[in-house]
């Protein structure tokens, strides 16, 4: 309220001139300087992968004496490896599209359901993440030799499935949820039937976090030594197991061309996601 | 260009659970008309509107529209045009595609689509921002783009839920002659939802108040500004004092004295148009513009200045009157020299005082 | 299943007349694009390769082999009796516990850099930090036996500081298995803590820093306090993915630390003894449902959304 009875003003000092301060922080570079250690502990020993798959000698050794391509050219002779690659790729791309089909449907229904029965389901989706996969792993493989599905490369796309799952569902939940309902009404009320709505409202707007989901379900199928090393065979190897089996026998660097050539494929499909959705859609998710 | 059709609900009733939101509830408006549901949050306002969209099924009744009862028709089968609170705008849209969404769903060919969002944009006066992304907008224009949408598929019925309520004073001011203006040069049946008096008032022909899940009072704007029914109507437009009284005797045609519950007041007058009974007991509301400030000594009722707050178009007093529970409010256009004591007098017209139904 | 109401809806009743009293209909909800059927598939299929899998697991732990003649928790027994393997659950438990407090030790400051200090370099860290998902398990591990190899940049650097005696193959020394373990787990840490200490609204240190606390106590009662739930999170996530782990101590660390998901590695590829490594496999989730109970029953107590 302002009271009708006047108020007299104050009287201000006189101006004193403009002056920039600036305290220097020892602490805050303190931290900053820590901060670049870690930063190159973090990045080191990938570093060093990328370095030694271009040197000349057959066993580690520092300074590298010289450099060479013919790590990746073991990669070509070595049949496993490559064969391994394929299995991964198909994999992990398969067993993504698969937990996309039965996730993104799933985590629609349950985002805006407010029913206890609702966030039940939605930990079932999401459990696969916190079970070890070495157990998960090894529960499957007996299961899936029980159906005569043991070795195949059926059983390894069902048991990468089952871990997919989680990244596609959470993503699609989180992006889904952060949508006003209100939009859906709209296109509703324009005139849209349900599949118009679907197809050009709902679909358009959860498919960064399909991406996003996507993504992450793939590069986890692309390294997930303990859930695939369960169904190794000659036909379904995945690259982590060769590789794995390879270094218990010799410990050359090809293992780190091809360790090389693997963070590139994850390098090439992190890029292909952003080309089609922006990276900062991704990150925002 | 709209043939104007009108929107029936009969008895239409809806619970949440255990919260019965909406009490079975009748209304008719007319072609063309445009009626405001105004209420605190949680009256049924809201629910009343999703169920005319087909967003809520309600529990019982009917909802029609030009006679035709569609209330279990889907919303996309109902032919309404409907501005969201917050617009709803589709954020991976043009402006240009957000307004031809309605077209494009209805099959209409792309350039007959073009011509008609060409056509709603210039209507809303956003003829040069067809390519801009929904982000580059400001509210305002987003409002605008909102109103376009809705209204681009020829609509039977606009619904408008709270259109304006995210915008700042001046420009919520200035859209609400817009979007009346073109409400009424399109002739469209329209419902506004509102908390806001002011546009209540302001955008409507008639205003039906919501509490509780039902309409306490529908009808012209000035009507239930001057002759709220209840204590709540009263208060929820304006501002209101609320004194309670017995009646005395006649003292014109549809005029009574009233003697009010306050000490040494001089008896009241109180307009009505039907009779009241000598001895019956009153609660009567006075808006604090009809309430009059007199010299001590003059007007019925003694009273005494507390405060007096500026307002920009007028001086708000708040008086204390003895016998009277909580302070009293009266708006003057002028500033009034008040005695150091603050001894006033306060009086009213007689068609300044409504007689509530509420039992006092 | 959510009872899937929209079906429920009875279409077909007829209108009734105007002035009748109107008659109660089965509401159908609010409209929703996404019926709950839609969940049906991934049900099925989870249902089908998780938790029945899961399942069969726990009883042929308990009604396999050794487990028919000598009852049924004789698998169980054996791990929580037999010295040798009560010494690797302890050796499990260590190595989580310890890579979990390395991790919250090194990467508080690293998030509390981030969020208070780094401005426009945090993009730059958080890149750097999500970047090793880019790269197999195998890689990162295989780079520390390059790096602390007798001939590795790392060993000649201690070396030549004198902090070792003479050159040794670090990498079949235990300590290599911790220094990639917190490696691997330590971004999980970082970012748990990040996501949580940018909510902590800074208006809240501002005021300390204004009721006359300094900086440090400020960080002490404001900042850390208010940061727990995050510490909590990555700590958790941190010990269950630890306890998980096996291919680090495959690597490195010259088999001298065993813990139980080596043990089930083991027994899958050598002993192929399946209700044995079943159990063990069962105490692990164990071990890790425990951890989520905690994680679930204390966390979510403290508000910070300010």
């Amino acid at each position: 309220m302002t009271r009708a009875a006047p108020v007299p003003a104050p009287v201000l000092p006189a101006p004193v001139p403009l002056r920039r301060r600036r305290r220097p922080n020892l602490a805050a570079w303190a931290l900053g300087a820590y901060v670049v250690l870690f930063l190159a502990f973090i990045v080191a020993p990938i570093a060093a992968v990328v370095l030694v798959s271009f040197s000349s000698a057959s066993f580690i050794t520092f300074p590298i004496p010289g450099y060479t391509l013919r790590w990746y050219w073991r990669i070509l002779e070595y049949r496993p490896f490559l064969e391994a690659m394929w299995v991964s790729i198909e994999v992990a791309l398969a067993s993504t599209v698969l937990a996309a089909m039965l996730g993104v449907p799933a985590a629609l229904a349950l985002a805006r359901s407010r029913s206890a029965f609702a966030a039940v389901i939605a930990n079932l989706l999401l459990a696969p993440i916190t079970v070890p996969a070495i157990v998960l792993g090894l529960a499957l493989l007996y299961f899936l030799a029980s159906l005569s599905l043991g070795l195949s490369l059926t059983a390894l796309v069902i048991a990468h499935t089952v871990a997919g799952i989680p990244y596609v569902t959470r993503t699609v939940l989180a992006v889904y949820r952060a949508l006003p309902p209100d939009l859906e009404e709209a296109s509703a009320v324009l005139g849209a039937t349900r599949w118009q709505t679907f197809r050009y409202t709902t679909l358009p707007l959860v498919r960064p976090g399909v991406f996003a989901g996507g993504l992450f379900a793939v590069l986890t199928s692309l390294d997930n030594l303990p859930l695939s090393f369960f169904f190794g065979s000659a036909t379904t190897n995945t690259l982590p197991v060769v590789m794995l089996s390879y270094m218990e026998n010799q410990f050359d660097p090809s293992i780190a061309a091809v360790s090389t050539v693997q963070m590139l494929i994850a390098i090439v499909a992190l890029v292909v996601t952003d080309r089609v959705y922006g990276i900062e859609k991704l990150t925002a998710a | 260009m709209t043939s104007a059709v009108p929107l029936t609900l009969v008895e239409v009733s809806k619970s949440f659970g255990s919260l019965q939101a909406l009490k079975p509830l009748t209304l008719a408006i007319g072609g063309g008309e445009m009626l405001a549901l105004l209420g605190p949050s949680g009256c049924g306002k809201t629910t009343t509107l999703r169920i005319i969209a087909g967003f809520e099924t309600p529990d019982t009744g009917q909802v029609l529209i030009g006679g035709a009862d569609v209330t279990d028709l889907p919303p996309n089968r109902r032919g309404l045009g409907m501005v969201f609170q917050n617009y709803s705008l589709f954020p991976h849209m043009s402006v240009a595609d957000n307004v031809a969404y309605g077209l494009k769903m209805r099959g209409v060919p792309a350039a007959e689509r073009r011509v008609q969002v060409r056509r709603m944009l210039d209507l809303v006066r956003l003829g040069q921002y067809e390519d801009r992304q929904i982000h580059q907008l400001s509210g305002g224009q987003q409002q605008r783009v909102a109103l376009a949408r809705s209204l681009v598929t020829n609509p039977s019925v606009l619904l408008l839920d709270e259109p304006l309520g995210a915008l700042d004073k001046n420009l919520r001011e200035r859209m609400q002659f817009e979007l009346r203006e073109i409400q009424r040069r399109l002739g469209i049946t329209s419902i506004i939802v509102t908390h806001d008096q002011e546009e209540a008032l302001t955008m409507s022909d008639r205003v039906a108040v919501m509490a509780e899940g039902r309409i306490v009072q529908v009808g012209p704007p000035t009507e239930v500004y001057d002759r709220p029914r209840t204590r709540f109507v009263s208060e929820f437009l304006g501002t209101a004092n609320i004194f309670a009284g017995t009646i005395a005797d006649r003292a014109g045609p549809f005029d009574w004295a009233v003697a009010l519950d306050i000490d040494r007041a001089a008896p009241s007058l109180v307009r009505s148009d039907e009779p009241l009974a000598s001895g019956r007991r009153v609660l009567i509301a006075v808006r604090p513009e009809r309430l009059a400030i007199r010299p001590a000594g003059e007007g019925e009722i003694p009273a005494r200045v507390q405060d007096v707050v500026f307002r920009g178009s007028y001086f708000a007093y708040e008086l204390a009157v003895p016998g009277q529970p909580g302070p009293v409010f009266a708006y003057s256009q002028s500033r009034r020299d008040v005695p150091a004591d603050g001894r006033v007098g306060l009086t009213w017209p007689a068609d300044g005082a409504i007689v509530l139904q509420d039992a006092p | 299943m959510i009872t899937d109401v929209e079906m429920t809806a009875d279409a077909e009743r007829p209108a009734p007349a105007l002035a009748s009293a109107a008659p109660a209909r089965g509401g159908r909800g609010p409209y929703r694009l996404v019926r709950s059927r839609w969940t049906i598939p991934v049900l099925v299929f989870l249902g089908f390769f998780f938790v029945i899998p899961l399942g069969t697991n726990v009883w042929r732990s308990v009604a396999t082999g050794q487990a028919l003649t000598a009852g049924p928790v004789v698998f169980y027994a054996k791990l929580l009796r037999d010295a040798y393997y009560v010494g690797i659950l302890a050796e499990t438990l260590k190595v989580g516990a310890i890579a979990t407090l390395l991790c919250l030790v090194l990467g508080y400051p690293v998030a509390y850099f981030m969020v208070r200090h780094a401005g426009r370099w945090n993009a730059l860290i958080v890149f750097l930090l999500i970047a090793p998902l880019l790269t197999s398990i195998i890689m990162r591990t295989f780079g520390w036996r390059v790096l602390l190899a007798r001939k590795g940049p790392v060993t000649l650097l201690l070396h030549d500081w004198g902090l070792i005696a003479r050159p040794a193959n670090l990498a079949d020394d235990p300590v290599a298995v911790y220094v990639a373990l917190v490696h691997v787990l330590i971004p999980f840490m970082v970012l748990s803590i990040v996501a949580v200490l940018q909510q902590v609204d800074r208006r809240l240190e501002e005021s300390s820093r204004v009721l006359g606390a300094g900086p440090l106590a400020t960080f002490l009662r404001i900042t850390l306090p208010l940061s727990l739930d995050g510490v909590a999170t990555g700590c958790i996530l941190v010990f269950v993915v630890a306890n998980g782990s096996f291919l680090t101590m495959l690597l490195l660390g010259g088999g001298k630390v065993t813990t139980l998901s080596v043990l089930i590695y083991q027994q899958f590829n050598v002993a192929q003894d399946t209700g044995f490594a079943a159990a063990m496999g069962n105490l692990l989730l164990f071990v890790a449902l425990i951890c989520l109970a905690i994680q679930a029953r204390f966390l979510r107590r403290q508000g910070v959304k300010a």
